[in-house]
């Protein structure tokens, strides 16, 4: 189990807290008392079998459910049972394990539309539209950027329907970016992506992570982009955390990798 | 002629009106994808509303009862109606906006629509129940002496004046960043609400705002007939509304007009010529709904976006500093590279 530092110098370095964390559903305890701690400026892995309960944790720390008890801190401010859209709105952006694209709407205003502050008020509609006409200059000269970076710039004007699911994988990574997120939760990037987008997607991150600082966690099952990337990996295992390290400390930890081959995990979770 | 012109100007003044009903219900499905099944219960409220504050006090003994009866002008008794209309949409958004969405949504809708239809119907001391308002005074009626033709002539380019601005106002709404985000939230609103922004609170702007068109709707047709009844807001009315919107083309205003057109003008006044069986009184207006009803399903079927569907929204690209540079550059290493997967 991490140990939460109680050092101020150390919290301020820590972007995303989660402490002691429950939710239940029913009888079942989905996430049951997980904490784990993402330094700032770090490409975090989220790993563990099927069922271990990394989807509720995304849905508790995106605030689409809110916990039953234990703390959610996104720059040591507690987040737990907040709103969708104000832990947006404090830099917190998730994607979702299937590619969730505005489809009705062209892939630029895709990322237009995904842009914080747009002026998108009643007020600036009725009295001051030149508001959001001006801040439209900026963001298409940004998503134009970002498009070219992300190889989607040919397909700026083509509705978002009509991409591939690996464009679409591109399209909501490169989407996020425009919200210039402080964490960017990225909740199974990789599924039903062919190996080598997996590998662009992953220098993309990284890219990401060196260029803007952003912080990434990333829920994943593919091991191996995880292990490439990620300079620190949580596992968990039945809805607590189980082990922290590099994935290569984590190859030899026998708890976690029974919890993959099968095994009696609960008898390692409670030690 | 003046026959001609009489009937004229009511087709027109009928066309404007269900343009701006359907321009509403545009701006809350087309645009934000809430599924209202109660158009015509913010018609009626708006027209209710502007009514009995334009009316002066109910008799008494006269056997007729309303609230109010205010005698305001007619200017004030219509911006009465239109808030009516509009804080109808926002108590229907508490309810129903902020934890359902969809086909729930619309349930809600269409029950509280109505819950509210057998209200006034029943509630004699509301709206004068089922037997409706009438004696409605016309706006601008006593601003100078009208021969009746002249009186029509000028409803209908007040109206027509109305309908052009709420047009120009909702395609303003449209190309607005807040219309984007509507869009955006009629697409997928989880995904909105993840990037941080309010998607109650955009879905209520549009809710009230289209509530506010339709009302308009009301007031203008109470105003130009003088009377409302229940009769004349039947649930069934709601989806003539529906009908304009889907056969013109959602999302898009234009086609909203195109649909008002066919489904309001068209279809109503051919059907006004078939031959009269005595027998069935009801056959015109019935033929009139299987009808609407099969545009419908033709055009869901055929052409499910609508006769004018959507357009694509393009940015102006230029001139746009270094990016252009930056594009130039990526494409001198070639094009075919870009985009594939």
């Amino acid at each position: 189990m991490t140990m939460i530092s109680k050092d101020p110098s150390a919290v301020a370095k820590v972007a995303l807290e989660v402490d002691s964390l429950k939710k239940s559903f029913g009888g079942v305890a989905a996430v049951d008392g997980a904490s784990f701690s993402v330094e700032k400026g770090t490409i975090t892995g989220l790993i563990g079998p099927n069922g271990a309960g990394k989807s509720t944790m995304v849905n508790l720390i995106s605030g689409a459910l809110s916990p039953d008890s234990g703390h959610i801190r996104l720059d040591g401010q507690e987040i737990g049972g907040l709103e969708p859209h104000e832990i947006g709105a404090r830099g917190l952006i998730r994607t979702f394990q299937i590619s969730r694209e505005y489809p009705d709407m062209t892939v630029m205003e895709n990322l237009i539309v995904s842009a914080s502050n747009q002026g998108e008020k009643l007020f600036n509609v009725c009295f001051r539209p030149s508001v959001g006409k001006k801040r439209d200059r900026e963001l298409v000269e940004r998503a134009l950027h970002t498009l070219i970076t992300f190889g989607l710039y040919p397909l700026r004007n083509e509705y978002a329907r009509n991409l591939s699911g690996g464009q679409k994988r591109l399209l909501e990574l490169s989407r996020a970016v425009m919200a210039d997120p402080k964490v960017l939760l990225l909740d199974e990037p990789m599924a039903g992506v062919n190996p080598a987008l997996i590998e662009k997607l992953g220098e993309h991150i990284v890219e990401l992570n060196k260029d803007l600082g952003t912080t990434f966690v990333l829920v994943e099952h593919n091991l191996e982009i995880v292990e490439k990337i990620c300079s620190k990996v949580i596992v968990v295992a039945l809805g607590t955390t189980l082990a922290v390290g590099t994935m290569a400390e984590l190859r030899k930890n026998k708890a976690v990798v029974e919890a993959y081959l099968g095994g009696d995990v609960r008898e390692r979770v409670g030690s | 002629m003046d026959i001609i012109l009489g009937y004229v100007t009511t087709i027109l003044v009928f066309f404007f009106t269900y343009n701006i009903f359907t321009l509403g219900l545009n701006i809350q499905f087309g645009y934000t994808g809430i599924l209202n099944f109660t158009v015509i219960t913010f018609m009626a409220i708006g027209g209710y509303v502007a009514g009995v504050l334009a009316m002066p006090k109910a008799a008494a003994g006269s056997g007729i009862y309303y609230i109010l009866g205010l005698n305001l002008p007619w200017p004030i008794a219509a911006l009465g109606g239109v808030l009516a209309a509009g804080l109808l949409g926002y108590l229907i958004g508490q309810i129903a906006l902020k934890r359902l969405r969809s086909d729930y949504l619309a349930i809600v809708t269409l029950a509280t629509g109505t819950l509210l239809y057998g209200l006034i119907g029943n509630g004699t001391s509301i709206f004068d129940g089922w037997q409706g308002l009438f004696n409605v005074p016309q706006p601008f009626a006593g601003f100078r002496t009208w021969t009746p033709l002249g009186y029509s002539i000028f409803f209908t380019i007040m109206t027509g004046v109305l309908f052009v601005l709420l047009w120009l106002f909702a395609n303003r709404i449209y190309k607005s960043p807040l219309g984007r985000v509507m869009r955006a939230v009629r697409d997928d609103q989880d995904v909105v609400e993840a990037f941080g922004k309010n998607t109650f609170k955009v879905r209520m702007t549009a809710m009230v705002i289209g509530s506010m068109y339709v009302g308009v709707g009301g007031v203008l047709t109470i105003a130009y007939i003088t009377a409302l009844s229940p009769a004349g807001w039947t649930t069934g009315e709601t989806f003539v509304v529906w009908a304009a919107l889907l056969v013109g083309g959602r999302g898009n205003n234009f086609g909203a007009i195109v649909g008002s057109f066919l489904v309001a003008v068209v279809f109503n006044e051919a059907t006004r010529y078939l031959p009269q069986i005595p027998a069935h009184p009801n056959l015109i207006p019935d033929i009139r709904y299987v009808l609407i009803g099969l545009a419908v399903i033709l055009s869901v079927y055929f052409r499910p976006q609508g006769m004018f569907p959507e357009k694509k929204n393009t940015f102006l690209e230029v001139p746009l500093g270094d990016s252009s540079k930056a594009i130039e550059e990526h494409l001198a290493g070639g094009l075919s590279k870009v985009g594939e997967q």
